[in-house]
């Protein structure tokens, strides 16, 4: 042997640097991730949390205690009433009659916050492929480290966003935002139609199990029945039952009686070869450049598909939209609803 | 009021009337669009009943995607292809090398020495970059120029997207897009074809892991190695009645393996880096089109042919200067190359390769075509061997493949060497040219390096584990 | 160039003979043209025929990603097409729309051509109206009529240049007919001769209608002449930062006025 090495130990050694390498570089369980994300809760993230959470509590008119201010951010009693200490020498927060509310600076800090949490929310959204269940927890560290500078610049490229994916407004620049509107789910009666302008996504599990039901922001809902705390009501044509807990974290528009109620819709994954359907939508659910190019191919309101053709292997299927052969994902046409029509004779 | 407040009165308007107008108008807006064009249509266009081509398109599309017959079509006609490709250039590229090496080069040394140039200059311009440019041209035109008109014809025809729509399901599973089924073939042809051809996925994700991967595809500058290794080798270590088709087994299992690698490659790079990049899916089906040879020949000669190779001829001069160099700038006892071989052999030796190797393809990087002729004169000038070449620095290839063997077995080569080199072949760093046409594609040094470095990491890692394990086991 | 001096009045009835292809040596420009279209409609097949140069055409959408010029003579006038990226839509954020709609809209070129695929109509009327919203001096190239002859579709020409205002000519670049007719009526729009009333989209929803006339009238106020001036509202709604920053360095301001000029 020319080299001399051991092959076996070697090998030991090549196999010892692939899993150190690997500890090392594991995308979201590796060291390098972990040293990211793990620079702890310092003070200053304390206080633009609890921030944010009074702010909260004002816009919507909730009443917030301590108690509910440390249950938010998860710490003691003991150690929250510190933080408010610190809080009102900061000048943020005024206490009168045992009840606190921000100062002006207190506000606009809590605003600049927000805004950069929702626009990166909304960036994430629109223009990265990053999974909707992520979007929450990397704002909620991004916001603490981007400077509203680097947030404006983010703005403009992504054309200015009012609102973010949860259909809350984004404070402008200069910490304009419309006034509060809407109401809870649970308020509504039976009859009530209504359009969902805000889904809550804390806690994040109540948020991941409505997402599992398929609703958003703009869904025209129709209340069916109320009763035993439980709501249950039509959107999109399916019937959903939520308890109050959950109706809580969503927030609805009344709309006039006289609109009419969205039919049910299939999908156009449902469509058999040869059916032919009309568009009835896109679910909002499928954003950014994936739904642009959907509208750009002809998917709108109105649009006649036919299901032409299916791949060797059954997925994508081909759809005759607007004179054109459009090949379309299964997990695309998951996301648009159509109403089939009777096959032509 | 001055001027200043006004437009930025317009401004707030906007933004103010932005809350009020909701979420989502914009598909709105596009909605009234479509309902406009509709109308208009409807007003304008006559269906007159009879006979249309779309029933033929119809017909032709149930075959051609049936689950039975889709995928029997396409490897019949990708493999129609490259065997026209392949016995197609058999000859040209014989009766290029006859006359670009062994007359023009022969004349040009004669003339050079004839009107005095220096021994040097002449070495340089002449043995260097002249025979490097020789080498790459009579090596990379004929195949490119019969495997990218044919490949444009299927294009023009309609039937390219066909087989992105067949293959999509498999490149989904894999985090990538149908279409780079067809940048993965065109890869064989020539890698920074490949890269160009990514452009016609429109989705970023999907289109950069469509770029990164091609490497994979065995380009046609890396065939004649695989081949001459797999016969000289492979063939070589069985009994002589299977040496044929257990060598041209060796080479496409390479190229499967190519394959193979791509597909995981992808699903790595979907899943890990580049897993924050938006995707979005979308495959139009065109008509199928009588296609127009003339022109098609003549814009994939243009589009594709000469630019790539212009590319390439480019890149090839200045490295044939430096091999050239390297083998003739002595500092004491040994040639630059020398030395770089003596101290780069054990960690060549670590992965199964050797010194003469890891400075073969770092020089030649500029085209995979020269490595094997590098290699040859690389071995003979360190190993000191007389009687075989043409001096240091020339490049050079042998006319019998077993004399060919004879040098590299003085160079220390087994059969682990010519697996390894094989591998080695498949997944190292991309050429320059294909380097360069990264850059130029997606206008980014992260990406280019991402696609220079992580195929060489997998080829290291891969030649590390094979002889290792070779040696624990084998010997 | 010897029937300069003929050429009174350049106009339909004139010979073949006066276009002249000019590849890509232009020494004076007197008109631009745009190109614009959907992918896979011919558009590169029609700017070759124009302009003798050979851009790679394929049968297979997003063929052209880099905008290329070319020059063409015509009666006494030169004209510089450039061929804009094949788009769906204007409205989406891809870098080709960007460019072909930063084209058609900053660039102010003198005639946009809109070539589209006559055997699908309705699909390429959606951008044909976007840029309609845009500017006032377009032409409908109708292209592929062979294929829509061979798929027995007819289409009202005539019908379709009242409803969208613009002048609609039926080619088939891939047989070099209809080219004549083209270029004419580019030149009819470029002088002047042809003044179009485009169509203008209307939204459904009422909310957004008024949002659109509130920011039109003080965008009207303020520039004056401004040929698009419900479109500009609308791409401030959407948060256009280009249009955003037209606004605030007064771009606009020269487009009411330069295009007036025209008129």
């Amino acid at each position: 042997m020319p080299d001399g090495a051991n092959p076996g130990l070697a090998l030991l050694v090549g196999i010892g640097v692939l899993i150190a390498l690997g500890l090392i570089f594991w995308p979201s369980r590796g060291l390098v991730s972990w040293w990211a994300t793990s620079w702890s809760a310092t003070q200053r993230i304390l206080v633009e949390d609890s921030l944010k959470f009074l702010f909260d509590c004002e816009y919507k008119n909730l009443f917030c205690s301590l108690n509910t201010i440390a249950g938010h951010l998860n710490i003691s009693i003991d150690k929250a009433t510190r933080l408010l200490d610190r809080l009102v020498s900061m000048g943020l927060i005024a206490l009168d009659n045992d009840t606190f509310h921000l100062t002006d600076a207190g506000q606009s800090y809590a605003l600049r916050i927000i805004r950069v949490h929702r626009v990166w929310e909304k960036y994430l959204a629109e223009e990265t492929g990053v999974e909707q269940e992520q979007w929450h927890g990397e704002a909620d560290q991004i916001e603490h480290q981007m400077s509203v500078e680097e947030a404006d610049r983010l703005a403009t490229q992504i054309g200015n966003p009012v609102f973010d994916p949860h259909g809350d407004p984004i404070p402008s620049p200069v910490g304009e935002i419309p006034a509060h509107t809407g109401q809870s789910l649970s308020s509504l009666k039976e009859g009530d139609i209504a359009t969902i302008v805000h889904i809550e996504d804390e806690p994040p599990t109540i948020y991941a199990q409505l997402m599992a039901l398929g609703l958003y922001p703009g869904m025209q809902i129709y209340v069916l029945d109320i009763t035993n705390g439980k709501i249950s009501f039509a959107a999109n044509g399916e019937e959903c039952v939520l308890t109050s807990l959950f109706a809580s974290s969503i927030t609805v528009e009344m709309l006039p009686k006289e609109v009419t109620v969205k039919e049910k819709s299939d999908l156009l994954s449902s469509l058999a070869l040869g059916e032919r359907a009309e568009v009835k939508g896109i679910s909002a659910n499928c954003r950014g450049r994936q739904r642009r190019r959907l509208m750009d191919l002809g998917i709108v309101p109105g649009t006649m598909v036919t299901a032409e053709l299916k791949s060797a292997l059954g997925d994508p299927v081909a759809y005759k939209i607007l004179g054109a052969n459009i090949a379309i994902r299964k997990t695309q046409a998951d996301f648009i609803f159509i109403k089939r029509l009777a096959v032509e004779p | 009021m001055n001027v200043k407040n006004k437009e930025d009165s317009i401004l707030s308007l906007a933004n103010k009337l932005r809350w009020e107008v909701g979420v989502d108008f914009h598909d709105l807006v596009i909605e009234s669009i479509y309902r406009d064009a509709s109308r208009i249509a409807r007003k304008t266009v006559v269906l007159k009943g009879g006979k249309s081509t779309y029933n033929f398109d119809r017909k032709l599309d149930r075959i051609l995607t049936s689950p039975w017959l889709g995928f029997p079509i396409m490897f019949l006609l990708l493999a129609v292809v490259f065997w026209v490709t392949v016995a197609g250039a058999n000859y040209p590229s014989q009766l290029l090398s006859a006359l670009l090496l062994n007359t023009v080069h022969p004349l040009l040394k004669n003339f050079a020495e004839g009107i005095g140039v220096p021994w040097w200059l002449s070495g340089g311009l002449v043995d260097g970059a002249y025979l490097s440019m020789a080498w790459v041209v009579s090596v990379m035109l004929p195949p490119m120029a019969i495997f990218f008109p044919l490949f444009t014809l299927l294009e023009d025809l309609g039937y390219l997207p066909r087989v992105a729509f067949n293959m999509d399901s498999l490149f989904r599973k894999a985090g990538a897009h149908g279409k780079q089924a067809l940048t993965l073939s065109m890869g064989f042809g020539c890698n920074a074809a490949g890269v160009i051809a990514a452009r016609i996925i429109d989705s970023p994700r999907e289109r950069l892991i469509a770029i990164i991967t091609n490497n994979f595809s065995l380009c046609n500058g890396r065939w004649p190695t695989q081949i001459l290794i797999a016969t000289l080798f492979i063939g070589g270590a069985v009994p002589a009645y299977w040496a044929g088709i257990v060598s041209a087994g060796a080479v496409v299992g390479v190229a499967v393996l190519g394959i193979i690698f791509s597909l995981a490659v992808s699903w790595v790079l979907s899943k890990s880096i580049l897993r924050g990049e938006p995707s979005a899916f979308s495959l139009e089906l065109p008509p199928y089109r009588p296609p127009r040879i003339l022109q098609t020949l003549y814009t994939s000669l243009i589009d594709r042919t000469i630019f790539v190779l212009w590319r390439a001829v480019i890149f090839a001069a200045p490295a044939g200067v430096i091999i050239w160099l390297v083998a003739n700038i002595h500092v004491g006892h040994s040639s630059l190359a020398g030395y770089f071989i003596q101290w780069t052999n054990p960690l060549g030796l670590l992965f199964g390769l050797n010194g003469v190797i890891l400075l073969a393809y770092i020089i030649a990087i500029p085209a995979n075509e020269i490595v094997i002729p590098t290699i040859l004169m690389l071995t003979v000038v360190t190993a000191g061997l007389t009687g075989v070449g043409e001096g240091a620095g020339v490049i050079f290839q042998l006319d019998t493949i077993g004399d060919t063997k004879k040098i590299l077995e003085a160079g220390g080569w087994t059969l682990m060497t010519g697996i390894n080199l094989m591998l080695f072949s498949l997944l190292h760093n991309p050429c320059s040219t294909t380097i360069y046409t990264i850059y130029k594609e997606t206008n980014s040094l992260k990406w280019t390096l991402v696609s220079t470095f992580l195929p060489l990491a997998i080829a290291f890692t891969v030649c590390f584990f094979v002889a290792q394990l070779w040696r624990l086991i084998v010997l | 160039m010897s029937d300069q001096s003929k050429c009174e009045s350049c106009g339909v009835h004139n010979r073949k003979g006066n276009l002249i292809k000019l590849g890509i040596a232009l020494d004076k420009i007197d008109y631009v043209v745009a190109l614009a279209g959907n992918p896979n409609t011919g558009k590169s097949t029609v700017f070759n025929n124009l302009t003798g140069l050979r851009q790679h055409t394929g049968n297979w959408p997003g063929k052209t990603v880099t905008r290329a010029v070319g020059g063409l003579s015509f009666g006494d006038k030169q004209y510089k097409l450039v061929d804009l990226p094949g788009t769906y839509s204007l409205l989406s954020t891809s870098t080709e729309e960007e460019i072909a709609r930063d084209f058609i809209l900053f660039g102010r070129p003198d005639v946009t051509v809109i070539v589209v695929d006559a055997t699908r109509l309705e699909r390429n009327l959606n951008l044909v109206l976007q840029i309609l919203e845009i500017t006032n001096h377009a032409v409908l190239c109708l292209n592929l009529m062979d294929e829509a002859k061979r798929n027995h579709i007819e289409i009202d020409v005539r019908s379709l240049s009242k409803s969208l205002g613009i002048p609609v000519i039926p080619t088939a670049a891939r047989q070099k007919t209809g080219m004549y007719d083209l270029i004419s009526a580019i030149e009819e729009v470029a002088t002047g001769k042809y003044i179009g009333a485009p169509h203008r989209v209307r939204s459904m929803s009422s909310k957004l209608n008024h949002a659109i006339e509130m920011l039109s009238q003080k965008l009207a106020e303020e520039f004056p002449g401004l040929p698009n001036v419900n479109w500009i509202a609308l791409r401030l709604l959407e948060g256009d930062q280009r249009i955003i920053e037209a606004v605030q360095t007064r771009e606009l301001e020269s487009f009411g006025k330069a295009l007036a000029i025209h008129e």
